[in-house]
């Protein structure tokens, strides 16, 4: 850089070299900072790291966040976690992944354990990425895996939190599971879950996930060549999710559950002073906690595969004919309409004429003649088929939509139905053909195309009982944190108002009473003393129903002809306090059948009650001291 | 139009040490490609073949541009400029997202990323601004407003893309250029302390990735599963090569896919593992010749001109190996600049080469330059 040369003009290139000086010496600063780093990481760490390279020992770990707890309004804990211990496969550097498994099976042995995990090891594993072996194993296994550690480099016991459903197969479809989070429901969601996580399979659950999933962390950790962790390198806490507070009383749920001793059917009990959901019971049910214990694909079948379908919530998206329970509608629109009064007869002997078809009442030789209340009472169908087809079908639609029928009542749980009330309107769009009387006639028992579900008729008769209001069913009483402070509330939630007159309501509740506490009454089997229980029959016909899909599947399954049991009531008469709805498929008459049950409900309701003053003021102590029982 | 007539001096006085030490560089790179993605199985192409392309079709506008006199080409110095920002502001407008960050456009089957293009029209454009603007006197902060428009309209752009490594880059180039050319001391006081007011404000700007990082590296401590993670495997990587090296395709950190990015921004690491110690200084003395080289060719141009256009393209190479390995190293944040002539990267390819071409060019001509 000693030569002379000109430049053509511009600064002096004197200046220029001076730069260039302070330029070099910056840069062969910089150089030897470099070397420097590189000598102290290479040379001088240099051992220390390829330890640690040698090992592959840093390792990127999710950590699975605690779900919140599901209470009961009483909280009392349903739904709790625990931990479960999974034995997983780390694939590591080459070395026969298979041979291990092998050393694992005969290691087993030696204990007369034996290995659940049948399958050979994944082709193409990701360094680094665990593969599970075993879910759930018992705490035999946990010894063996961690004893013969050095003999099976790789393979691991984990720990992660599983739901642990304490009240079981009692309230399962409506609380639902958890499982690893699907490829669809990835793709539903992008930002908010990630693969491997938990989510809400079902029910409250799937419902409510957002709040209860919380949130999780993450785990930097080094472990030597066996799969041990030598140190943790940093961590992202996970942040537990929200506890759920049920308006359920799990007491009551239990005893519900037990009536059914099984049999297929549902029940619902609802406080008709607010819509909370007290208790709903889906039957058959299935044990949640098997989702979370590494069952066998044939042990799901057993439950996918059931044609009862148990994981199905039927308080809520069972559909059945309402039957007699319908009759109260159809009364409350003929008093309101001005079709008849109070002393209006009808002559029941037993069959009504309509064209060439003849319906019948259930009683055989008839009622002779009946005016409204004992036609509630004795559950004269007669009666109603004349008052039916004086209505016309469009008057019957208008107020069942009143009660809540034929729509969803939005209650806080995925995958509720709507039902069905026809409407002409409604049959010319659907099967382009004019509604014919004799359906009127149908329908006007809650046979024919009306289809219901057991949570709206419990909401309906709440309503009358209550003198008129629809409250949203609510299922969940409150969302808090982990401390016990209110996260949301929910409040009860006006759906809307029957408006009608009060000497109807008056005169339907006294009917509904008179179901029970009267001699004739078909509802006796419900009776309890000093309740007041309100309350009407209802036995809805499978067969004979050629338009529908269901009837006609189950018509070759012989017993499932049986009709359906039905059974809505609310106590007591004057200031009611619940209002249950019962329904037991293909069991037979709603009086013998479903009325007991409901009245084990009632039951466990008031003595529970005397037990327990007032669970409310319970709420507000902390929640150690408030478990009752 | 002497400029025009094509002249055998310039091969006559063809720059080989210039050319041996980039083809040099190259062919490292490329094998440090073929190591770096040797497990990644599922590409149709591997990735060192394309790697061979981009460096023949960076060689072929390199030998472009070194045979068009650095004069003609400075006279469409704005241009270029010009074009380059509309290339952004096309990204803008209708780039591709990869990563988080717009900074791709398509052209055919390609990928185009504009903002490297910007690293040397910017240098270009400077060039010229400053050639046309000659004094004798240190520049005021008045004579240097136009300049730093000129840079400050392509950092904006592409810090919004965002791509803070190579907006940073930009800048600190300038402030290079600026140093070099000379500058009165009270202005870069002036501007030092405006731009210690402003840093609240653009710290408001950044991305919360790029935030992280920089809190990160500030204290790493803060974030060891995020972008610490790189920083930690990156120098186990190093670390782990010792003084020789565990040889070629031999890294467990890399071949294991412990690295992330490992062929682009963090390409050194493979090198330092596999070649250790002397492979890395045998690497970087090769990256010091060429700077110093470039200086040189700086110093011994005729003209201001040249001496700008090929101080600002070593400039550019300088920084952008010093900030690339002092990430890998884990002694700066990791903003995500790619090491030249190492990482894969088809534009930064491509527009290096054409740097080195302009860099003989001016080499070249200061033996043919005799008015």
């Amino acid at each position: 850089m000693a030569n002379r040369h000109n430049l053509l003009n511009g600064p002096e290139p004197a200046e220029f070299r001076q730069k260039l000086n302070i330029i070099i010496v910056v840069i062969l600063a910089a150089l030897t900072v470099l070397l420097a780093r590189l000598w102290y990481l290479q040379v001088i760490k240099g051992d220390d790291l390829k330890q640690r390279s040698e090992n592959n020992s840093i390792r990127f770990r999710n950590v699975m966040p605690l779900r919140g707890l599901i209470m009961d309004r009483n909280r009392h804990v349903v739904v709790d976690n625990r931990p479960s211990f999974d034995v997983l496969y780390m694939p590591g550097r080459g070395k026969y992944p298979d041979h291990l498994i092998e050393k694992l099976k005969v290691i087993y042995k030696r204990r007369s354990l034996e290995l659940s995990y049948d399958q050979s090891l994944p082709r193409q594993m990701k360094p680094y990425l665990p593969v599970k072996l075993e879910k759930n194993v018992g705490m035999e296994k946990v010894a063996v895996v961690e004893t013969n550690a050095l003999d099976l480099p790789g393979i691991y016991i984990d720990v992660s939190p599983v739901r642990l459903y304490l009240d079981g197969e009692t309230i399962a479809p409506i609380i639902g599971y958890t499982g690893e989070i699907s490829k669809e429901e990835l793709e539903k969601d992008e930002e908010e879950y990630a693969s491997g996580d938990i989510v809400g399979k079902h029910g409250v659950e799937k419902f409510l996930d957002p709040y209860i999933r919380g949130s999780r962390g993450a785990e930097l950790v080094e472990v030597n060549a066996y799969g041990k962790e030598i140190k943790n390198l940093g961590r992202i806490d996970p942040v537990s999710g929200y506890n759920i507070v049920l308006n359920i009383d799990a007491d009551l749920q239990k005893t519900a559950w037990e009536a059914f001793e099984n049999r297929p059917g549902a029940a619902v009990a609802l406080d008709p002073r607010n819509g909370a959901v007290l208790t709903m019971v889906s039957s058959p049910s299935f044990d949640p906690n098997l989702f979370n214990s590494g069952f066998s694909r044939e042990e799901w079948g057993k439950i996918a595969n059931n044609p009862l379908n148990p994981l199905s919530n039927r308080a809520i998206s069972g559909q059945y004919p309402p039957g007699s329970t319908y009759k109260m509608i159809v009364a409350a629109a003929a008093l309101e309409e001005g079709i008849i009064t109070p002393d209006t007869k009808f002559l029941c002997d037993g069959t009504y004429a309509f064209g060439n078809r003849t319906f019948r009442c259930w009683q055989k030789n008839g009622h002779g003649h009946i005016s409204l209340h004992r036609a509630i009472v004795e559950s004269c169908d007669v009666y109603f088929y004349n008052v039916g087809r004086l209505l016309g079908v469009d008057k019957i639609a208008h107020y069942a939509k009143l009660f809540g029928l034929g729509g969803v009542t939005g209650i806080d749980l995925p995958n509720e139905k709507s039902g069905l009330i026809p409407t002409k309107q409604w049959k010319l769009a659907k099967m382009k053909e004019p509604w014919q009387t004799g359906e009127t006639i149908s329908i006007s028992i809650g046979q024919g195309f009306d289809l219901v579900t057991p949570l709206q008729l419990a909401s309906a008769y709440s309503a009358l009982s209550n003198g008129g209001i629809l409250w949203q069913p609510q299922l969940v009483r409150s969302i808090e944190t982990m401390d016990g402070k209110i996260h949301k509330e929910f409040l009860p939630a006006k759906k809307g108002e029957l408006s009608l007159k009060k000497e109807t309501i008056d005169l339907l509740g006294h009917a509904l009473w008179g179901v029970v506490n009267e001699p004739t009454g078909t509802g006796k089997a419900a009776r309890r003393p000093n309740a007041d229980v309100c309350g009407k029959t209802g036995t809805s016909q499978v067969v004979g129903l050629p338009e529908n899909e269901r009837a006609r599947r189950e018509k070759k399954l012989g017993v499932l002809q049986r009709d359906h049991a039905l059974f809505v009531c609310f106590a007591p008469l004057k200031d009611p306090e619940i209002a249950v709805a019962v329904i037991v498929e293909n069991a037979g008459h709603g009086g013998s059948v479903a009325a007991p049950i409901a009245r084990k409900i009632l039951d466990a309701y008031f003595e529970g009650k005397k037990k327990i003053k007032q669970p409310e003021v319970v709420m507000l102590n902390p929640p150690a001291k408030s478990e009752h029982q | 139009m002497i400029f025009f007539k094509f002249d055998r001096r310039i091969f006559q006085y063809f720059d080989w040490t210039l050319l041996a030490l980039v083809l040099g560089i190259c062919a490292i790179g490329i094998i440090n490609i073929y190591s770096a993605v040797f497990s990644i199985s599922d590409r149709q192409i591997p990735l060192y073949l394309k790697q061979i392309q981009w460096v023949l079709l960076g060689s072929i506008f390199m030998m472009m541009v070194f045979l068009v006199d650095y004069r003609v080409i400075s006279e469409g110095a704005y241009v270029i400029y010009g074009i380059s920002v509309a290339l952004l502001v096309v990204v803008f407008l209708f780039g591709y997202t990869t990563h988080g960050s717009q900074r791709w456009i398509a052209l055919g089957g390609f990928s185009f990323q504009p903002s490297e293009l910007m690293k040397l029209t910017t240098i270009l454009a400077l060039s010229r601004y400053f050639d046309d603007h000659k004094s004798n006197e240190p520049y005021t902060l008045k004579e240097l407003f136009l300049p730093f428009l000129i840079v400050i309209v392509p950092f904006l752009l592409i810090l919004k893309q965002p791509d803070l490594g190579t907006a940073l880059v930009i800048i600190i180039v300038f402030a290079s250029i600026v140093f070099f050319i000379g500058v009165n001391w009270k202005s870069i006081a002036i501007v030092l302390a405006g731009g210690l007011m402003l840093m609240p404000i653009a710290w408001h700007f950044l991305k919360d990735y790029q935030k992280d990082r920089l809190i990160m590296f500030l204290n790493p401590d803060n974030d060891p599963l995020g972008a610490g993670y790189h920083i930690i495997q990156s120098m186990i990587a190093v670390g782990s090569g010792g003084l020789l090296g565990k040889g070629f395709l031999k890294g467990s950190q890399t071949q294991l896919k412990f690295l992330p990015e490992q062929q682009t921004d963090f390409v050194f690491s493979v090198f330092a593992e596999e070649w250790g110690f002397f492979g890395a200084l045998v690497l970087i003395i090769l990256f010091m010749s060429l700077i110093l080289w470039g200086l040189k060719i700086a110093l011994h141009s005729r003209d201001l001109l040249g001496t700008l256009i090929a101080f600002g393209i070593t400039a550019l190479i300088s920084w952008e190996v010093f900030i690339n390995i002092g990430m890998v190293l884990g002694i700066l944040p990791v903003v995500g600049i790619p090491l030249p002539f190492l990482s894969y990267g088809g534009s930064a390819m491509i527009v290096l080469m054409t740097a080195i071409g302009l860099l003989m060019n001016v080499s070249v001509r200061r033996f043919i330059l005799q008015r």
